[in-house]
Parts: C-alpha cells; sequence; structure tokens
C-alpha cells in the first residue's frame, strides 16, 4: 500500500489510534510501575472487598491497558482493542461519576469542584474534566471501532482477512518509482 | 448477514484481546519486582470500607445530612479503634520523643511510609517498616519493637492507612498490642510543627535544608 493511496481520514485515525494507544500505555504504565498507590486507589472505590480480587484488579488493569495501548500503537486488532476499552472506559467513568458524587456530598462543594485521584493515573483531577476527557476517548475508541483506521495498520483484524489494500509487489514499486521519475 | 458477520468477528476478536491482554497482565504483575502478592492481605484489620468517603478528606468534613462537623481527629481515631489499635496524639507523641528512655532504646518510633518517603525525612531515630514490602525490613524492626516499652507507629497522617496495616503487621509478628501505638496526625502533623527530622538512613543525624 502506498502512503500516497491514504486519504486524510486514515492519517486522522492513525493519528487517533497513537493518541488512544499511547495514553493508555502511559497511565498503564504509570499505574503499573507503582502498584501499591494504584491499590489504594482501587479500594477507595469500596467495591471489592475480597484481598484476592482487589489485588487481582489492581495488578492486572495497568498492564491490561497497555497491553490493549500497544495494541492500538502498532495497528493489530484495531477493533477488537477499541472495543475492550470502550467497554473499560464506560464503566469506569460511572464508577468515577458515582466517587465524585458521595465526595461532592461529603465535603459540601459544587460538582465541579471534586478534586481527586481517581486512579487514572493522571493523579488529582477536577472532576468535570475528567468526565469530558473520558467522554472524549469513548467517542474516539468508538470511532476506531466503528471501521476507521483500516489503512497504515499492521494487522488491522486477527480473524479474518484484513481488509487493507494487498500488499505493493515488486511490479508496483517499480512502476511507482517510475511514474516518479 | 455480512453485518452480522462483521459483528461476529470484532466480538471474537475482542474476547482474543481480552484473554491475551489478562494473561500478559498477570505475567507482568508476577514478573515485576513491585508486582502484588494475590493471595497477600495488604489492609489488615480493615473491615468493611463503607465509610471511605468520609476517610478521604484530611481537613474537617461536613456530614450531608446534618450540621455536625466530624472532626478529623475523631475518625482517625475511630478508625484505629476498629482495628483494635491505640491512638496518641502529637503531645505525647512529643513527650515520648524528649524521653530519656527512647535513647535506651525503650521507646520506639516505627515509620511506616515507603523508602524513598523515609529517607526524605522521618521522625530522628524512626525504624523503616513498609508494610507492603515488609519482606527486607520486618526482621530488623521486630527485635527492637519486642524489646521495647512502648512502640510508636506513624505513616503520613490524616487519611493514610499504612501506619495501621504496619502496627497489625507487628501485632501479628508477636508484638504485644499493649505496647503498640499509632501516630494519627503522622509526619505532616509533626513537620506542620516544626519538630525535628532525620533524613537519610536511621540515626545518620542528618537534618534536612531549612524549607522556606
Amino acid at each position: 500500500m502506498k502512503i500516497r493511496d491514504c486519504k486524510a481520514i486514515d492519517f486522522g485515525a492513525l493519528a487517533a489510534r497513537w493518541f488512544l494507544g499511547g495514553l493508555f500505555v502511559y497511565t498503564g504504565l504509570e499505574k503499573g510501575l507503582d502498584p501499591v498507590s494504584f491499590l489504594k486507589l482501587v479500594r477507595q472505590y469500596d467495591m471489592v472487598h475480597v484481598p484476592f480480587l482487589l489485588n487481582s484488579v489492581a495488578a492486572v488493569l495497568p498492564w491490561f491497558e497497555v497491553f490493549c495501548g500497544a495494541l492500538l500503537l502498532t495497528g493489530i486488532a484495531v477493533r477488537g482493542a477499541a472495543l475492550t476499552l470502550t467497554c473499560v472506559l464506560i464503566p469506569f467513568t460511572a464508577l468515577i461519576w458515582h466517587r465524585a458524587l458521595i465526595l461532592q456530598a461529603a465535603r459540601a462543594i459544587p460538582f465541579c469542584a471534586v478534586k481527586f485521584d481517581c486512579g487514572c493515573g493522571m493523579g488529582e483531577v477536577f472532576i468535570c474534566r475528567k468526565l469530558l476527557e473520558n467522554a472524549g476517548l469513548i467517542l474516539l475508541a468508538l470511532w476506531l471501532l466503528s471501521g476507521r483506521g483500516r489503512r497504515l495498520a499492521l494487522r488491522y483484524s486477527l480473524t479474518g482477512k484484513t481488509e487493507s489494500p494487498p500488499a505493493p509487489s515488486p511490479t508496483d514499486w517499480g512502476r511507482s518509482t517510475a511514474e516518479k521519475a | 448477514m455480512r453485518n452480522r458477520t462483521s459483528t461476529l468477528a470484532v466480538l471474537l476478536e475482542a474476547a482474543l484481546v481480552v484473554a491475551a491482554a489478562v494473561a500478559f497482565a498477570f505475567a507482568a504483575n508476577a514478573l515485576s519486582p513491585r508486582g502484588l502478592k494475590l493471595a497477600r492481605n495488604y489492609f489488615p484489620g480493615a473491615s468493611s470500607h463503607s465509610n471511605a468517603p468520609a476517610r478521604l478528606s484530611t481537613p474537617p468534613l461536613r456530614a450531608p445530612s446534618s450540621t455536625n462537623v466530624i472532626s478529623a481527629d475523631a475518625q482517625i481515631t475511630g478508625r484505629l479503634r476498629e482495628k483494635e489499635l491505640q491512638p496518641l496524639s502529637r503531645a505525647r507523641i512529643e513527650e515520648l520523643f524528649h524521653d530519656p528512655r527512647y535513647e535506651q532504646g525503650l521507646l520506639v518510633f516505627v515509620d511506616a511510609r515507603d523508602e524513598d518517603e523515609y529517607a526524605q525525612g522521618h521522625i530522628p531515630g524512626a525504624y523503616a517498616l513498609d508494610p507492603y514490602h515488609p519482606e527486607k525490613q520486618l526482621a530488623a524492626v521486630l527485635a527492637p519493637c519486642q524489646n521495647a516499652d512502648q512502640v510508636v507507629v506513624y505513616c503520613l497522617g490524616g487519611d493514610c492507612e499504612d501506619a495501621d496495616s504496619a502496627a497489625i503487621l507487628l501485632r501479628e509478628a508477636g508484638v504485644s498490642n499493649q505496647k503498640l501505638f499509632v501516630y494519627g496526625g503522622g509526619f505532616t502533623d509533626w513537620t506542620d510543627h516544626r519538630l525535628p527530622v532525620e533524613t537519610g538512613a536511621r540515626n545518620s543525624g542528618i537534618a534536612p535544608v531549612e524549607r522556606k
């Protein structure tokens, strides 16, 4: 496939993949390299009380994000990774929202003034900004899920044919070089 | 028909991604030197965390349905009592710090923060015991604690429960609960009151540079 055959939307999808993938790799590493801090943050959500399950969530989630982020960065199983991240982002956003409501009630402050470390790998954040960010990330993941970014991906689909244009044959390369000349 | 096949393909792909990601994540945690031990209870003595929201802020909190202000001290005391631990006020801690028995090793301070925080500054003479990675430090701390009359454990203070975990760790290792105390205000309270701080290793005698 020739780069010049790609349309603007292909480059847009590439940028989206790299942004989303890079972000998940970064935040995943932030948490994965300091799992104790992440464990404490997960515990604050008061969702899991069994030590094994709590530890498993805190141990697995950061590296899970790193793996999915790496898939998006490289362009492997793009729709599968996008769907997985969407399924992770939506309940987490709901959890963050719920937590913020509790904190708002406890601190008796406006909702958007609630600031806390949600365990998202970015430290303390204002809740309204975080919710907007997550909404943007979910939309981006859904956009990739809709089938964007077939081109410029290493292996777009794992299960079927890649649906990417076929790789150029040596004669194509020759023709291309000749055209340039 | 084609759409349905495509949807199934995406779902199958997502299932594969999830399976591979979970396997990768468990392997990464197992191989990481900082990885969590899955079977370990990192928060001993904690029953339910249902009152977690109230613990999140160190300043006094206002209960949502009443005008009563719940002091941070009362929250910390309640939390410690729940874990059958004894809180100790800063005034009493200061007395113990200046008590001659501290020099004799009959009073022991234990810092339950991590190694980096400990190195940046701790109560002079305090032992380090990170309750999340106690393997290296517990052996060195246990004997002095068992020989002491009183053991004071502290962490950052406020919502920080690492001191509770370290105290419970010591209790489970054989230190009598009667002589175990937790300094609820913690190191934040200590430094806020400009009390002496030592940096680096224990008994290094190095005082930190005065903060402006």
